[in-house]
């Protein structure tokens, strides 16, 4: 499957992109953030939400959405 | 009424009646910053009935490039205070409170009780998990704003019951993961985005209005004008571990609201510091040649000393919880020795030297 993953606030610095396409095939949430910290070492102490197709989705959640944003919490005010 | 909010009376979704709730909303604004004050200037020329701003912080020459209610002239002033002054110009109708000192987790519930619904405008996370626990036991709705550079985040939180701002972040990130406060730049521009968004959001619960931002996370990016509206659930669980404990729950991560702390490396020998003994008179060694003042002596000689107010005690402790106690008084520039007194003498004298 082909998803699109975009990255939102900080985690664009950590991976130095603002979105990119991956093929790959995995079961939950969880799966895919293991991959990414994989990729991008620097995520794994981040905070961040995974939302597919827009709707923010818990760990546990079985991937099947297309289009996936990472969400860190923002802070400035 | 009727002619100065003609515009608004004019609209079908809003009318004399819609008018009216507005007139009857209380709105308190946590932050009179980036996002505060624009927030503040939309919802006091719309005519809400009370609006109270809750900021320890003075007027900085960095600030000016973006709160774009101060002036040159009010540098160094409590942005609460100054905040209350232009507003009150622009509409004397509004009865308009400052509270020149921090929102804590002593006062949040008697403040944040007076209020319909709070306006998120921290730059930290410390107070933005007390705003939403305190909502939640309240049942007051959180108007959340936050950005990142050229990005925003809204979202409204506990309204009709739904989800809260740890239903979005059940995690609050660890210390110095996410810079926050001043360690950041931003574009001027987008605080003022993120925060009038922040007050369409109030008015839109004030009115009753549809589409509210609740199960729903709006970002925007004013660089790429990448925007999404992203839903998520609401976690009783998190909303339960709350009212459970019946308070708000102090998260970790303390960022920038704690920064009062200050250590002997942090200061000079030849800035003129009042310093302030905490400890009871019998506790050794004594530091008599700082002239310290105890700590019994009266808040006002505090308030009109325009010298930085240092307190201490024997471990940082209890000189900690004073000046938490100073801050929440309003006196500004006041802080607490990390070292204790024992410290503060061998600095002292190797100073003198």
């Amino acid at each position: 499957m082909i998803i699109k993953v975009r990255y939102f606030g900080q985690l664009q610095e950590v991976t130095g992109k603002s979105e990119e396409h991956f093929e790959l095939t995995l079961d939950t949430t969880a799966s895919l953030r293991r991959f990414l910290k994989t990729l991008y070492p620097k995520l794994g102490t981040m905070n961040f939400k995974i939302a597919q197709d827009n709707k923010i989705t818990s760990d546990s959640s079985p991937l099947k959405g297309q289009l996936i944003d990472l969400l860190p919490p923002f802070s400035g005010g | 009424m009727e002619i100065r909010y003609q515009r608004h009376i004019q609209l079908k979704e809003i009318g004399i009646e819609g008018q009216k709730k507005i007139r009857n909303s209380k709105v308190l604004v946590v932050g009179a910053g980036g996002l505060g004050c624009p927030a503040m200037q939309y919802l006091t020329a719309s005519g809400i009935g009370t609006l109270g701003i809750i900021d320890p912080d003075v007027v900085t020459l960095t600030n000016l490039q973006r709160q774009i209610l101060f002036k040159e002239k009010d540098l160094g002033r409590n942005k609460a205070q100054s905040a209350k002054k232009h507003l009150q110009k622009l509409n004397t109708e509004v009865t308009i409170q400052a509270f020149p000192f921090a929102l804590t987790h002593e006062n949040a519930a008697e403040i944040i009780g007076e209020f319909d619904l709070v306006i998120d405008g921290t730059d930290n996370f410390y107070t933005r998990y007390l705003i939403s626990d305190q909502c939640v036991l309240l049942n007051k709705v959180m108007i959340y704003g936050a950005l990142f550079k050229f990005e925003g985040q809204v979202a409204v939180f506990n309204y009709k019951n739904g989800p809260t701002y740890r239903c979005l972040f059940p995690l609050p990130p660890k210390i110095g993961e996410i810079p926050n406060c001043s360690e950041i730049g931003v574009l001027g521009v987008v605080p003022g985005i993120i925060g009038v968004y922040q007050a369409t959001e109030a008015l839109k619960v004030m009115l009753e209005l549809g589409g509210i931002l609740s199960g729903k996370l709006l970002t925007v990016n004013l660089l790429t004008h990448r925007n999404t509206v992203l839903d998520f659930d609401k976690n009783q669980q998190e909303i339960d571990k709350i009212k459970k404990q019946g308070k708000p729950i102090p998260i970790e991560n303390q960022d920038c609201f704690l920064n009062f702390e200050v250590s002997l490396t942090q200061l000079s020998s030849k800035e003129k510091i009042k310093w302030i003994d905490v400890r009871e008179e019998d506790e050794l060694p004594r530091v008599t040649h700082l002239n310290p003042i105890n700590y019994s002596t009266a808040l006002d000689t505090l308030l009109e000393s325009n010298k930085k107010i240092v307190a201490f005690c024997q471990t940082g402790m209890r000189s900690k919880i004073f000046v938490q106690k100073l801050k929440n008084k309003g006196i500004e520039n006041c802080f607490s020795l990390k070292e204790g007194a024992a410290e503060l003498k061998k600095w002292s004298q190797k100073s003198q030297v």
